[in-house]
């Protein structure tokens, strides 16, 4: 009853659905974004082993390990995280693609889409970016952002995308 | 949608109220709630004397208990209205509730064992979005009064439902007429108590080793070339004697018990079981003394879970469960056991039940690639040696017996590869006409089959372990509240194909034939 796996003879019939839909991704100010949340957060890290040298006269320089892999974080993984990031907005469904490390990719059906927000936190206020969130009836899976767009990139997005769940469901 | 108001004001008019039994029932409620700040407050005020103490108890007990019952009883309206729901509820804080019968989920009709002596019962309804607590709980009404206001719930909720409003005239009324004594559909499953019984011997796997642990320590005696013996005088001779006869014993005699609970706990719980599919809806009944009678819309179906235990699979049986939509995300809601044990040849016929047009039997399953093996194997590895290396520095510091037993735990090794070896050859998937099929597990294999237009979202992953082999993980969400059914180490470029063709058909079963998909067709008798 099991097999092993034929290298899909199976499915090898059924064609793709053509995906002209372009590529897409982030606006570069995205990076930015990263490395000041990172920056942030490093900096919040690095300051708190400052309480073991105050309290307990902890040598200070166990301070530099955790201020370097900081530094080198805020540099390299805002950027590699950017480099992975991508999106496709199909006539069908929208596909996420995202991560440095471990990989996911994305399908969320037009027809699926229960509702779209647009999400703003004070810093991409400030860089004039905004996030886009999917909201499906699915558990786990059942939210899918894209983050670091451009305000009005985002605002036409969650519209397309409204737009889009609606006529789908009109079917 | 009426105002709060105008719901009030119908509630007021001509609401219904609770059977009269109410003021019992609820008083044992709040005295049950009630039980240990009585206690604790009659222990201080008596100082810790019986006879100050059992007056005191009783009337903190019994004065809020009958206060709470009575005002319960006397402010408690219900009603049912067009297409909602009306309720009104509270002592203090007055709450107006109005229910859109379209959302209901699942109502059922429960009693326990009291309940059923006094032929009254509690009414539990369930809607989409909720956590644990039902949105409603008619507690407690006649037994042929809270029936027919099931039939009755359940009627209009299928005839207000905006896609199968041709398909529920008939039932709704069929059930209008006859809601409580309507003629039962001919069940889908029965279970004998020879089933429950078996269920229940079968769900604990440390009890049936129990049982034959007992039976072999029998026969020990008896075992030619005392084998057997000189092992165990061996063990005890390193040992205290009685504390190793003792201590095994003990062991035994618990996981016996354990046993023994397991299956009476499978007879109060699933004694008397049917389980009917009609008029879309699937309909449960057991219980030995408190009886449940639940039922549940096969559109809110969102998948069917086969689990088979390594004994299960041994016997030749199953387990089913289906997922609701509806349990709130990470709670392990809306999974609920949809038949508690029948045979592995049955499944197809159950299943097919609920989904119709499913061809499980004939699924054929491929396995993942055969390099998922050696990762599992490795990840099984790493695990096995973190809790190997214990052993070795008890024996470098001469701690016993863990130093002792370091080179003994080898003989774990070929259970860690048979372990793996059963892990792979469970990972699989099928992909039958209109369903896809999901297994995994090692000692509980587990097999998913959701159909087409269930899916949600779809996901591929690739850790960095599983790039550097070319294997994804494809995760196939549903509205199921927790768990997702998902392949794990699929040949990348077969996780890619796989994610494309179901993309293609989760779209085609969805804008197709939405009503005659949704809701299948209702029992041709009627």
């Amino acid at each position: 009853m099991d097999r092993p796996d034929p290298g899909m003879s199976l499915l090898d019939e059924v064609q793709a659905p053509p995906r002209e839909a372009p590529v897409q991704r982030l606006d570069p100010r995205a990076v930015t974004l990263w490395r000041l949340t990172s920056a942030m957060w490093w900096a919040f890290w690095t300051l708190s082993m400052l309480i073991p040298w105050a309290v307990w006269d902890w040598p200070l320089w166990l301070t530099a390990p955790v201020a370097a892999l900081g530094i080198a974080w805020t540099v390299l993984i805002p950027a590699a995280h950017y480099r992975h990031f991508t999106y496709q907005v199909g006539e069908v469904d929208v596909r996420v693609m995202h991560g440095w490390l471990t990989r996911h990719v994305s399908v969320v059906l037009h027809s699926r889409i229960q509702h779209v927000d647009t999400r703003q936190g004070p810093i991409e206020r400030a860089l004039g970016l905004a996030g886009v969130v999917i909201y499906t009836a699915g558990s786990v899976g059942a939210m899918v952002g894209i983050p670091g767009l451009a305000e009005r990139e985002a605002e036409a997005l969650r519209d397309r995308l409204a737009q889009l769940s609606g006529t789908e469901d009109a079917l | 949608m009426p105002s709060e108001a105008a719901a009030a004001e119908r509630l007021d008019r001509d609401g219904r109220r609770l059977h009269p039994l109410t003021l019992g029932f609820a008083a044992v409620g709040i005295a049950r709630q009630m039980i240990w700040p009585a206690l604790a407050g009659g222990f201080g005020l008596g100082d810790g004397q019986l006879a100050r103490m059992v007056p005191i108890v009783i009337v903190v007990l019994a004065v809020p208990a009958l206060l709470g019952a009575a005002a319960k009883y006397a402010l408690y309206r219900w009603r049912l209205d067009g297409d909602e729901l009306l309720l009104r509820s509270g002592v203090v804080n007055r709450q107006n509730r109005v229910i859109p019968l379209a959302r209901v989920q699942n109502v059922e009709v429960r009693q326990s064992l009291v309940q059923r002596l006094c032929a009254v019962a509690e009414l539990r309804v369930e809607t989409a979005g909720t956590g644990q607590q039902a949105e409603a709980v008619l507690s407690v009404l006649g037994v042929g009064e809270a029936q027919a206001l099931r039939g009755e719930l359940l009627a209009r909720r299928r005839a207000h439902a905006p896609v199968a409003a041709l398909a529920a005239d008939a039932g709704a009324a069929e059930a209008v007429t006859d809601a409580g004594a309507r003629p039962a559909a001919p069940p889908l499953a029965k279970l004998s108590t020879w089933d429950v019984l078996l269920a229940g011997a079968t769900a604990n796997e440390a009890g049936v080793i129990a049982a034959a642990l007992a039976g072999l320590l029998q026969f020990a005696d008896d075992l030619p070339g005392g084998v057997v013996k000189s092992v165990a005088e061996r063990a005890i001779e390193r040992m205290d004697g009685a504390v190793f006869l003792l201590g095994t014993v003990a062991v035994v005699l618990f996981l016996l018990l354990g046993w023994l609970i397991s299956i009476a706990g499978a007879v109060v719980r699933y004694h008397g079981f049917t389980l009917a599919v009609d008029g879309g809806e699937m309909r449960k009944r057991y219980g030995l003394l408190t009886v449940h009678e639940a039922s549940v819309p096969l559109q809110r179906v969102q998948a069917i879970r086969v689990e088979e235990t390594f004994l299960r699979r041994w016997l030749g049986l199953a387990s089913l469960m289906i997922e609701t939509a509806g349990g709130s995300p990470g709670q392990a809601g809306g999974a609920e056991a949809f038949v508690p044990i029948t045979r592995t040849g049955d499944v197809g016929r159950l299943v097919r039940g609920i989904f119709g047009e499913a061809d499980v039997d004939a699924a054929e399953f491929t396995r993942v690639h055969p390099r998922a093996e050696r990762r599992i194997l490795r990840r099984y590895l790493v695990w096995f040696l973190v809790l190997w290396a214990p052993f070795w520095v008890a024996r470098e510091l001469h701690i016993q017996p863990g130093g002792a037993l370091a080179p003994y735990v080898a003989v774990f090794l070929p259970l860690v590869w048979l372990m793996a070896r059963w892990q792979y050859r469970n990972r699989g998937w099928a992909l039958p006409p209109g369903y896809v099929m999901a297994r995994s597990g090692v000692m509980n294999r587990i097999t998913w089959i959701v159909p087409d237009r269930k899916l949600q979202t779809l996901h591929l992953r690739e850790t960095p372990f599983q790039r550097r082999l070319g294997l994804s993980t494809l995760v196939v969400d549903t509205a199921a509240g927790g768990r997702q059914a998902s392949v794990i180490d699929l040949a990348h470029s077969t996780a890619r194909r796989l994610l494309e063709e179901l993309a293609v058909r989760a779209r085609g079963a969805r804008s197709e034939s939405v009503p005659s998909r949704e809701e299948p067709a209702p029992d041709s008798s009627g």
